[in-house]
């Protein structure tokens, strides 16, 4: 078995190893990326399509630049799309040299250029999971298990092009597929709350995230807002995932825009749809305008407060004000890009 | 209210194909049945179920949603904040396809690029499989959670355009299984569980599948369609139901509905 990421073993290891005293593990996001992102690592990717992505977090990679990555989520759509268009623009600086995954596109925003023009053209390795395989993976890692059974993702082609294998159940003699555990060198994470220690509230759905965090070796959070330790404290059983599992802690409001952060902010439509009209453009030979995009929204500013510092106020109001409203709230309120 | 509340003496003269599309789906699902659906005409189809005759349905989103009320205007995924308005229960992935797995969802919404005659799904690649897998003609976005509905959920409903290249005798990629190659119990020996898909909707036909040879049959052709257009537009035989009939057209009422109430702002529904 060729493992990505760390194998079982070596992810036991690297545990035994870790200093899980309870400390400020606060710090800037370029120290957090230099530290924990390195040439060749294996990336997980929290969030699910666009909710909660990590994008301040590969906004940052981008900027720092790295070679030979590889990216391991069940779906996903701004933070690949950032990873690859960056790539697409200038591959000396930034280069993805594999994906594992279930899908990649933007749902009602349609599918992935990027993801297209990458296949399409040889560049990238692929291997194809289910949602439900990737996110078995990953709590297998988090079980400290080498694999998990699963009923999903069988018996069509998808688990020709992975490495999954078959098994008989010794207990019902019926075929069963198991998934090999993912541990990925760092995991990158946004999450609405967090203290100092990196203890994380999830709202809303928790996607695959804690199961992400336990599983990986170091994981970069950033969070909408840090939270007092007594907050966490006097509810322990909100906490998503445990400080122990997490080396940086980054206070980053607007960390997962354009994409969506449960009771925060809605999707920021207007430059999402944006973004992915330029890779649109991109894939059909229109290169200049993706590349000025980046030079502007990622090269051109220091930090994620540069990039926010772009958007026009009008858009993250909407975004905010239209987010966990009811349709009968909504009313009235207008889209700046409609 | 009237158990049913639609009220089909009055059919409407001017809809879509989409809102005809959301209708039928609206019309397989039983009342208080579990339904998981995907993004799109699915979510439009489960509330209009939910505003008529199923007012107990219950959805569940991949992202985690188990119950919710859709009444913060439609999702734009599955793991929008808008799809845990007033759920009963809120996890993660692997909790809602646990579910799945477990045997607690009745019926699965799911779509492709490609179907075939035993309702095996493409939605990965076009392209020569395996020798091209790594640079195919055309990448798809990818099974996301279909390949695992399709494995797991007691039956399944597919929405597929009706296009003479989507519908095929042989796939170029087996994403989501559907009733494998008809054998008689293919899908339990693979492994699989759930009965496999029961329903085929689209802009020209309802289609169900033969209980022995599960290929695809016509149960009944949408206004103005008929067996030889429907089949024209099918690159593989259609049987045809011996109780073959023309598909109601929308009520006004439904028609209503999905206009004023439910994608006011045709997200998913154009007209």
């Amino acid at each position: 078995m060729e493992w990505t990421g760390l194998s079982p073993d070596d992810a036991r290891e690297k545990l035994e190893q870790k200093d899980k005293s309870k400390r400020d593990k606060r710090m800037s996001l370029t120290e957090a990326v230099k530290e924990f992102v390195k040439d060749g690592d294996h990336v997980g990717v929290g969030g699910f399509v666009n909710s909660r992505p990590p994008v301040a977090i590969a906004h940052e990679i981008i900027r720092q630049g790295r070679q030979d990555l590889s990216l391991a989520f069940q779906s996903a759509g701004l933070v690949p799309d950032y990873l690859m268009g960056a790539m697409a623009i200038r591959p000396d600086h930034l280069s993805i040299s594999r994906l594992e995954f279930a899908y990649v596109g933007h749902e009602y925003a349609g599918t992935s250029s990027m993801l297209r023009y990458m296949t399409e053209n040889n560049k990238i390795v692929i291997e194809d999971w289910t949602n439900y395989n990737m996110s078995t993976r990953f709590k297998a890692g988090s079980m400290g298990l080498p694999f998990l059974p699963t009923r999903s993702g069988l018996s069509g082609d998808i688990e020709k092009c992975n490495r999954s294998q078959y098994i008989k159940c010794p207990f019902t003699d019926r075929d069963i597929l198991l998934v090999p555990a993912c541990h990925p060198d760092v995991g990158i994470i946004h999450v609405q709350e967090a203290d100092i220690y990196g203890n994380c509230r999830i709202k809303g759905q928790t996607f695959t995230c804690p199961e992400m965090a336990m599983a990986s070796k170091n994981v970069i959070v950033t969070c909408e807002k840090l939270v007092e330790h007594d907050v966490i404290a006097t509810e322990p059983t909100r906490t998503s995932i445990p400080y122990f599992a997490v080396d940086a802690v980054v206070e980053l409001p607007f960390g997962s825009f354009p994409g969506l952060c449960h009771d925060i902010h809605y999707y920021g439509k207007t430059h999402l749809e944006y973004y992915k009209g330029l890779t649109n453009g991109f894939r059909k030979g229109v290169v200049e305008p993706l590349r000025e995009y980046f030079d502007k929204y990622v090269f051109g500013v220091k930090d994620t407060d540069g990039f926010i510092g772009l958007m026009p106020y009008e858009q993250l109001k909407y975004a905010r004000q239209v987010e966990s409203r009811s349709l009968h709230l909504q009313q009235g309120l207008q889209d700046p890009g409609a | 209210m009237t158990e049913y509340a639609n009220d089909f003496s009055e059919y409407a003269t001017d809809f879509s194909a989409s809102e005809m599309i959301v209708t039928a789906g609206a019309r397989q699902l039983e009342n208080k049945k579990v339904i998981f659906a995907g993004t799109g005409l699915p979510m439009v189809g489960i509330t209009l179920a939910q505003l008529t005759h199923g007012p107990d349905i219950i959805p569940v989103f991949e992202g985690g949603a188990v119950g919710p009320t859709l009444n913060r205007s439609l999702p734009l995924s599955v793991g929008d904040s808008r799809t845990t308005s007033k759920a009963n229960f809120i996890q993660g992935l692997n909790s809602s396809f646990e579910l799945t797995q477990r045997g607690f969802i009745d019926v699965g919404f799911i779509g492709g690029a490609e179907v075939d005659p035993y309702g095996n799904l493409n939605s990965t690649m076009i392209g020569n499989f395996p020798e091209n897998y790594m640079n195919p003609d055309v990448r798809l976005p990818g099974s996301g959670g279909a390949g695992d509905m399709s494995c797991s959920c007691t039956y399944t409903i597919l929405i597929v355009q009706h296009e003479l290249r989507r519908f095929v005798e042989e796939l170029q990629y087996m994403t989501s299984p559907g009733h494998l190659d008809g054998s008689p119990d293919a899908r339990k020996n693979a492994g699989l569980q759930g009965k496999g898909p029961r329903r085929v909707i689209t802009t020209k036909a309802l289609m169900g599948f033969d209980d022995e040879t599960k290929r695809m049959k016509i149960l009944a052709t949408m206004p103005g369609e008929t067996v030889e257009s429907v089949q024209a537009a099918t690159g593989f035989e259609l049987l045809v139901d011996e109780n073959l009939y023309e598909f109601e057209p929308p009520t006004k009422e439904e028609i209503r509905l999905i206009r004023e109430d439910i994608d006011p702002t045709q997200i998913y529904c154009k007209r």
